[in-house]
């Protein structure tokens, strides 16, 4: 009977909502890549003592990003941390933005710059990022700069992970060349603590930049 | 005399450099990055990551190739070079380069890397709150106080990260002849350093805690929230009866402080967050 109405009652709620796509392979409770070719999944390429990224390159200030294959494109805010540690994320608005974590690379110098949009709002439907659990290997990720240049990002896999066992170092760690992580919520979204109980990582490479 | 002198002359500085004294106070703040190479031929690689905030540091290591199933002594040595030592350093030639040979490229303990409790250099040999490297691997997260001393090293460029512990005979366990410098009951193996990475300004200046809360909605929509609630509940009331999917109500029993979903950790912070679009629906 608990299960009847268990059932019943979700599949009252569900019906008629939309649901973000999740990456192909996300399924597992560990989160695996989506690209079969990627040579170390993890990240534990056996990388040299210390590299300090050789190029202290000047790149400009992110100011907008698209991703044509998903239907995106936002002017992007700025976003810093929350006095707890954690990452900001964009306000939630009927005009949803995606936004540059400030503390970390801008797109295109080396390292990993981050990108973070909502999946969705309870009010306001789907968000910027809704679709980023769709996103395939070879997509491409532009980013404007204030500059007037572009940075052209190919997606190399995207990830789920649970929030709680999120893969800092694989994310925010050191990179050799220049990288971009876009990140949204996905996964099972957890009613009792309301809220998605995974983040969803798209990592993508710098593959050429286009001049002013 | 010399202390009546004095004192207005620190009272004239502060006025005449206030922001002196400002800058002083606060604290450099970011995350650091060591990346970890072999020594004695442990074969180990890994990643340490280190954030600090004030005087607290939230460390995590990535590590594998140690010796599985066998606990492993982890440090922040400092007060050197802010280097890592080769195997050519093996001074007294007995085939290991030991803990103190390696101290004129990283220094002295200066944290003790524990699991729980103490992490001051009298923890260092404190192998039942060192990790256990399951498998060979070792996930290592905490968020403890850091001394003045240490946050001077992260500062200036000589804190390195040290993993120690290594099973150079092969043997499948900590043995041999060779007892440790640093503690004539122990081998050598217990305590030789494995790994080795110093510790510098990584290129995320400072990287966020956890995961991010990308995916909350506003207050509209509770309704619905409320009978996903109850669904949720009735399931999970009902699994442990029968074979049916958790997947609802999964992966609520892991809170962990250090990083975290913070909706969870903090409630009151971030309630009421519902969403309208849960993937599973059935």
């Amino acid at each position: 009977m608990l299960v009847l109405v268990g059932v019943v009652s979700v599949v009252l709620v569900v019906t008629g909502q939309r649901s973000a796509p999740q990456p192909a392979a996300s399924t597992g409770e560990r989160s695996e890549s989506v690209a079969p070719s990627e040579p170390s999944p993890s990240g534990e390429a056996p990388t040299g003592q210390n590299r300090p990224s050789a190029v202290a390159e000047q790149v400009a200030e992110p100011v907008s990003v698209s991703v044509p294959s998903i239907g995106v494109t936002s002017d992007l805010l700025r976003l810093d941390l929350n006095d707890d540690g954690t990452v900001e994320v964009p306000p939630l608005g009927p005009d949803d933005q995606a936004g540059w974590y400030e503390r970390g690379p801008a797109p295109g110098a080396v390292g990993p710059a981050v990108i973070l949009g909502h999946v969705d709002s309870a009010e306001h439907g789907p968000g910027i990022f809704f679709d980023l659990g769709a996103l395939r290997p070879g997509a491409e990720v532009t980013v404007n700069r204030a500059d007037g240049t572009v940075a052209v990002f190919a997606v190399d896999r995207v990830e789920t992970h649970p929030k709680d066992d999120f893969p800092t170092i694989d994310v925010y760690g050191n990179t050799d060349d220049a990288q971009l992580r876009l990140i949204t919520c996905g996964g099972d979204f957890d009613s009792a603590e309301r809220s998605y109980e995974d983040n969803v990582i798209a990592f993508a490479t710098l593959v050429g930049t286009r001049p002013a | 005399m010399r202390k009546a002198f004095a004192l207005p002359t620190v009272a004239i500085a502060a006025a005449a450099f206030p922001l002196l004294t400002m800058s002083a106070a606060s604290a450099h703040s970011g995350s650091y990055q060591a990346d970890l190479g072999a020594l004695n031929q442990s074969g180990v690689s890994g990643t340490g990551m280190v954030t600090i905030e004030g005087n607290q540091a939230t460390v995590m290591i990535e590590a594998s190739g140690l010796l599985a199933g066998s606990p492993h002594a982890q440090h922040f040595h400092i007060g050197a070079l802010g280097q890592c030592p080769t195997d050519a350093d093996d001074k007294d030639g007995d085939g290991f380069l030991s803990t103190t040979e390696g101290a004129p490229a990283y220094g002295a303990i200066g944290t003790s890397l524990t699991t729980t409790g103490d992490t001051s250099p009298d923890s260092g040999l404190a192998v039942d709150r060192f990790p256990t490297a399951d498998n060979g691997t070792v996930s290592y997260e905490r968020t403890f106080e850091i001394t003045d001393d240490v946050h001077a090293a992260f500062d200036a460029g000589t804190a390195v990260l040290v993993l120690h512990g290594v099973d150079k005979d092969g043997s499948g366990a900590y043995d041999g002849d060779v007892k440790s410098d640093l503690d004539p009951a122990l081998p050598m193996e217990a305590t030789a350093p494995a790994a080795c990475g110093p510790l510098t300004a990584a290129q995320m200046g400072t990287a966020p805690s956890g995961g991010a809360e990308t995916g909350a909605g506003s207050t509209a929509g509770t309704e619905q929230q409320g009978a996903l609630a109850f669904g949720a509940l009735a399931l999970t009331g009902a699994a442990a009866a029968g074979p049916w999917p958790t997947a609802v109500v999964r992966r609520r029993t892991r809170p962990d402080p250090g990083r975290s979903c913070r909706a969870a950790d903090h409630p009151a912070r971030h309630e009421p967050t519902p969403c309208h679009y849960p993937r599973r629906t059935s």
